[in-house]
């Protein structure tokens, strides 16, 4: 039994070790570095939508606009185009990091991959989408 | 038992209509129960009428049911109520769940009915109840006005309407279709004859707030919008329509709507002297998702006329008078620009474009006067010249078109007599010295990138620089990618070091940047080498140089020179020059002349009196960290490192 788990423990860490060389998700490039200041520059706007409920964190690697009501009307347009640019800055970056890999055709798996991760660095209170429905962590 | 015509003014389903008396000498009532009325968009349960023998009634009604919207537990109360075989009539109503608003209405069983009510800042919120479920509910504010409806057995056939706003709210639940605090008027008037209703409409929007995703629109400014039309239950037409928008102009226009199948049958829009500013920024840019004119401001004035019929643009009239374009990030920008046309889908036509000027990515352009020809969705312009800087840019062959919803076009182009001192000044490079110039076959645009064949030569450092297998690839992304290759020949090391502050060298290099990949214009990748060129010319390098070259890649040769008697040299001669770095992943792989013994490369091999040799030790270095290296010798507050 004691072996049985060294060696699905063994299987675990190789098979880790290879998914993790495979992709690279912290990938360097100045294109990626692009994307990424631009995407952190926006999130100290889109903070205070995502503990509104106002924004949420979908499940398919992109963040959607789930209650406009919350945000006051008179800034409505630009939260909506907020998530419009964010979700641009998404797609770039998911692509650039699968070519940046030499694997364009990863590109979905690394969306998938950063949708859990988004979903995982969630803050409490913020709003998360999982199987077509929205729950609060 | 009475029993009533089983036909209600609005095609009652089943209108049956029995009560029972309970009247007593003590009570001197009448009270009456009636059955459930069920019509389409209507229907009340558990109805109760009581007749007091002042004249008054007051009818208790269980469950309302108003457009799917229900209403519980209403009580109407009437001040004067008349029943008789031939019909009822009710004055001076009210409604309990509706306060503000005084209901009037009479019904001639079987015949003709009408209703009106006199709203007197009656609450928005309680009228949600007459509201679809499925259109924005009233959140704040009040009416106040009339609205009267009529009909007869066969229907309703007239609806008015005439209501004052103060501060009303909506909103539906995505919170994408909402508005506060409007203030204004809205009329209604709408009859019906032979199935057909003709309407009339004036909207006068004072002030407040709409968001209607993407539009916001914010009451600052009067809008007045007025509207004529008809409605046949499949097609809704607008006849005639008249938007008068402050700071806008003034749009009228036509359209009619197949509603069965979501269909615009036919559209005309006109409007005469326009100014562009608001009218791009409120009304159109909400809907650009991305692309060049995302972040752009328009300005100057447009006269347009546009028909369309058929699923297709019949024609489209365009003046633009003094336009200006500028894009926000500044990546381009177009001013006083001047055309007319008169665009149809297959007729040839032709447009004469004048623009004073502008800017693409820093490099400033002039005035110019171009001709197109149009042909459908095909634009061409045959021969074009662009002012650009102190040259210009001649096109050839300007071809622009529409392929599903990507434009694309292409051209050929040749560049002469631009100073490297203007074109290095506005794209915010060192000033260099040397001319541009260059010949491209065809410069194309695939809807995702901007490709260049051919090669563009620039005149640089009294050599040559051949740029050539140039694309742009995603221009107006986040991250542009810029690939090409670079290849520069005999470029004077006096003027380069000079441009460069780098230490004074003599001497000729050859230059080959290939496989270049910029991404957001940083390097992301390449194959670059440096090599002193072919041929006989003096060779010198200054001790600042080898002290530059050395902090580069190491201290070592610095160290060499403090310590040794070269110090006493300010020129020394060498025989070639040479260094390489492959750039990968961040990471530059270097080499020299050679390839060296060990860990260490020759960049500058030694020949001459005196004779020096510059030893590069690391083979691999950050290109970040070469690039601040580089900032630190070229800003000359380089200090050399003795160890």
């Amino acid at each position: 039994m004691n072996a049985m788990m060294k060696i699905l423990v063994s299987l675990f860490v190789l098979l880790f070790a290879f998914n993790a060389g495979a992709v690279d998700l912290e990938v360097n490039t100045p294109g990626v570095n692009a994307i990424k200041q631009s995407m952190q520059a926006r999130h100290a706007q889109l903070a205070p939508h995502y503990a509104s409920g106002a924004v949420g964190i979908a499940s398919d690697g992109m963040v959607a606009l789930r209650d406009a009501g919350a945000v006051p009307l008179p800034q409505r347009q630009a939260v909506n185009g907020l998530v419009a640019a964010e979700n641009r800055d998404r797609n770039a970056l998911y692509a650039e990091i699968a070519n940046a890999n030499g694997h364009p055709e990863w590109e979905g798996e690394i969306r998938n991959t950063f949708a859990q991760r988004w979903m995982q660095r969630a803050q409490p209170g913020w709003w998360v989408q999982s199987g077509g429905g929205w729950s609060q962590k | 038992m009475l029993r009533l015509p089983d036909r209600y003014a609005i095609r009652a389903q089943a209108f049956l209509l029995f009560f029972s008396l309970s009247s007593s000498a003590a009570a001197a009532s009448i009270a009456l129960s009636i059955a459930d009325i069920a019509a389409p968009d209507f229907s009340a349960r558990g109805i109760a009428l009581s007749l007091p023998q002042d004249g008054s009634a007051e009818l208790r009604i269980d469950q309302l049911q108003v457009q799917g919207r229900e209403l519980r537990k209403a009580r109407l109360h009437c001040a004067r109520f008349e029943l008789s075989t031939a019909g009822m009539s009710c004055s001076g109503g009210s409604l309990d769940k509706l306060p503000g608003i005084a209901l009037e209405f009479g019904y001639r069983f079987g015949g003709a009915w009408q209703f009106s009510a006199q709203l007197r800042k009656a609450p928005a919120k309680a009228l949600a109840v007459f509201m679809p479920a499925d259109m924005p509910q009233f959140t704040q504010g009040s009416l106040h006005g009339a609205l009267h409806a009529g009909g007869d057995a066969a229907g309703t056939n007239s609806f008015d309407a005439d209501l004052r706003l103060a501060d009303v709210g909506f909103g539906d639940t995505t919170g994408l279709h909402a508005a506060e605090k409007l203030r204004g008027t809205a009329k209604l008037a709408a009859t019906r004859k032979a199935g057909v209703w003709n309407w009339q409409g004036d909207i006068d929007w004072q002030s407040g707030d709409l968001f209607w995703q993407p539009l916001y629109l914010t009451g600052a400014v009067e809008r007045k919008l007025s509207m004529a039309g008809s409605y046949d239950g499949a097609r809704l037409a607008v006849e005639r329509g008249e938007a008068a928008l402050a700071q806008i102009g003034r749009v009228q226009f036509a359209a009619q709507w197949d509603l069965r199948q979501s269909r615009l049958d036919h559209a005309t829009v006109h409007g005469d002297d326009l100014a562009l500013e608001r009218l791009f920024a409120d009304y159109a840019k909400p809907f650009f998702d991305g692309g060049a004119l995302a972040e752009a401001m328009l300005s100057g004035h447009a006269d347009v006329d546009w028909r369309y019929r058929d699923g297709a643009t019949q024609s489209l009239r365009l003046a633009l008078r003094e336009v200006g374009v500028a894009d926000a990030q500044q990546r381009f920008a177009l001013r006083g620009l001047n055309t007319a046309f008169d665009w149809r889908p297959n007729a040839a036509q032709h447009a004469d474009i004048v623009f004073a000027g502008g800017e693409m990515f820093g490099v400033p352009f002039g005035a110019a006067q171009w001709r197109m020809q149009m042909q459908g969705m095909q634009f061409g312009v045959a021969h074009a010249a662009l002012p650009l800087l102190d040259g210009k840019l001649e096109l050839n062959d300007f071809r622009l078109r529409r392929e599903g919803d990507d434009w694309r076009w292409q051209f050929g182009a040749a560049l002469s007599g631009i100073s490297m001192e203007r074109f290095s000044q506005s794209v915010g490079w060192p000033q260099m010295l040397g001319t541009l110039a260059g010949r491209i076959p065809r410069v194309s645009y695939d809807g995702a990138a901007i490709s260049a064949e051919g090669a563009l030569l620039f005149n640089l450092f009294d050599g040559t620089v051949v740029a050539s297998r140039l694309k742009l690839a995603d221009p107006f992304g986040r991250a542009p990618r810029l690939y090409g290759n670079l290849n520069m020949r005999e470029l004077d090391l006096d003027l380069l070091t000079r441009t460069f502050s780098f230490g004074s060298m003599q001497g000729r290099i050859d230059v080959d940047v290939n496989d270049l990949e910029l991404q957001n214009w940083q390097p992301a990748r390449f194959d670059a080498r440096i090599a002193s060129s072919d041929g006989d010319y003096p060779k010198k390098i200054s001790q600042k140089a080898v002290q530059n070259i050395s902090a580069l890649g190491g201290a070592g040769a610095a160290a060499a020179i403090q310590r040794s008697y070269l110090r006493f040299f300010e020129n020394f001669g060498y025989d070639r020059i040479g260094w390489r770095c492959k750039l990968r992943n961040g990471v530059c792989a270097m080499g020299g002349v050679d390839n060296g013994s060990g860990g260490a490369y020759a960049i500058v091999k030694g020949g001459g009196i005196p004779a020096i040799t510059v030893m590069g030790y690391n083979r691999a270095v950050s290109w970040n960290e070469l690039v601040s290296r580089l900032k630190r010798v070229t800003q000359g507050n380089m200090q050399a490192v003795v160890k």
